[in-house]
């Protein structure tokens, strides 16, 4: 048999890579703005503590991603609603969509049965996704940005993914971000200014339920989803 | 001093900019070096504070174009970055004119404002 600890252990510190990554940002703007106001709220200590925090959390994370790995992880597969799930993502993240004044909207054309799929790791991985391509889609001066969370048919199951008319990937460009990742700091230039974490953190979590990211289309609109299998168990009820 | 801020992320351009106006700077805001250019030659910049990872062209690239026309030779670039990396740094400080690298997650408001304050005294 083929050893594979090996290569789990790459896939698994770049999962942490990316996560690490990921969270930098939304730490970056609680420091940042908790240092901005600081001086002009009543509220002073309380702000000095959340800088201090996330200052504090931002140090641990870069020395985290030096010396440590994740444990290997596995993902187990149940009956779960796509559009009960996009839906929740789609609650999820409008703070965020409105803070960078973007249109989030949801686009679950016809009725689909339950999918077998890790409930939170889907979910973890859309929110990501979803974050990533709400960020590519700020420009100065353009009032609105759109990002569709979507799910529908395809010959192979039920597609469901983030899809935005920022997005402009192909799946060469794709495949060879996912082959530097990790190696180089900027492998999705073509969506995403930071290190397209968020990306590579949905990649990791879908392909950990055997439900690969790739390039897609949705109503000529175009983004990365996964195709997911339906679930015939419960597919009667 | 006429700051041309490079930021991708809106959010902390936001604050950035909030930041710097309060200091009694001007912004303008660019989310990618394509744009960045086209504002540096209609605008005149007297500082440019850039942020290397960009979508399509990254920073060291909006760099060198920068640098290849002869009347922004002089102008001061800070480099306000989510990339660590020290030997970047000095590269970019000895070959591109690079007046001060800050590591963004490490880097508060309060440092930058005295660093582009402190070139504003020196220019």
């Amino acid at each position: 048999m083929a050893d594979l600890s090996g290569e789990s252990d790459v896939g698994q510190a770049r999962l942490l890579q990316a996560l690490a990554e990921q969270i930098k940002m939304p730490l970056m703007h609680i420091a940042r703005r908790a240092e901005l106001y600081r001086d002009q709220d009543e509220t002073r200590q309380t702000l000095l503590q959340i800088e201090h925090t996330a200052n504090l959390a931002l140090r641990l994370i870069d020395n985290y991603l030096l010396s440590t790995r994740l444990s290997q992880m596995t993902l187990a597969l149940e009956p779960v609603s796509l559009s009960a799930i996009l839906h929740d993502t789609a609650e999820a993240l409008r703070p965020i969509a409105r803070q960078y004044n973007c249109e989030l909207e949801l686009s679950v054309a016809g009725k689909y049965g339950p999918v077998m799929a890790h409930r939170n790791g889907l979910q973890a991985a859309l929110l990501s996704l979803g974050h990533v391509f709400i960020e590519a889609g700020r420009q100065p001066g353009v009032k609105k940005s759109r990002v569709t969370l979507a799910a529908h048919r395809t010959s192979g199951g039920i597609a469901a993914g983030v899809f935005s008319e920022t997005a402009e990937l192909t799946s060469a460009t794709y495949q060879r971000a996912r082959e530097l990742y990790g190696r180089a700091s900027q492998p999705l230039g073509e969506l995403t200014a930071g290190s397209g974490a968020g990306v590579f953190v949905a990649d990791s979590l879908l392909a950990a339920m055997a439900a690969p990211l790739r390039v897609a289309s949705h109503q000529k609109i175009s983004g990365l989803a996964a195709t997911f299998i339906p679930s015939r168990q419960l597919s009667f009820v | 001093m006429k700051i041309l801020l490079i930021e991708p992320d809106k959010i902390l351009a936001d604050i950035y900019a909030y930041a710097l106006v309060e200091s009694g700077h001007t912004v303008s805001w660019q989310p990618d070096a394509q744009q960045a250019v086209l504002t540096a030659d209609k605008w005149r910049p007297d500082i440019v504070v850039l942020e290397l990872q960009l979508a399509a062209h990254n920073g060291v690239e909006f760099l060198y174009e920068f640098r290849s026309y002869p009347e922004w030779q002089d102008i001061p670039v800070v480099v306000l970055s989510a990339v660590p990396d020290v030997s970047l740094s000095s590269v970019l400080q000895s070959q591109l004119g690079v007046v001060a690298y800050h590591y963004k997650p490490r880097t508060t408001l309060e440092q930058l404002l005295k660093t582009l304050d402190g070139l504003a005294i020196s220019a």
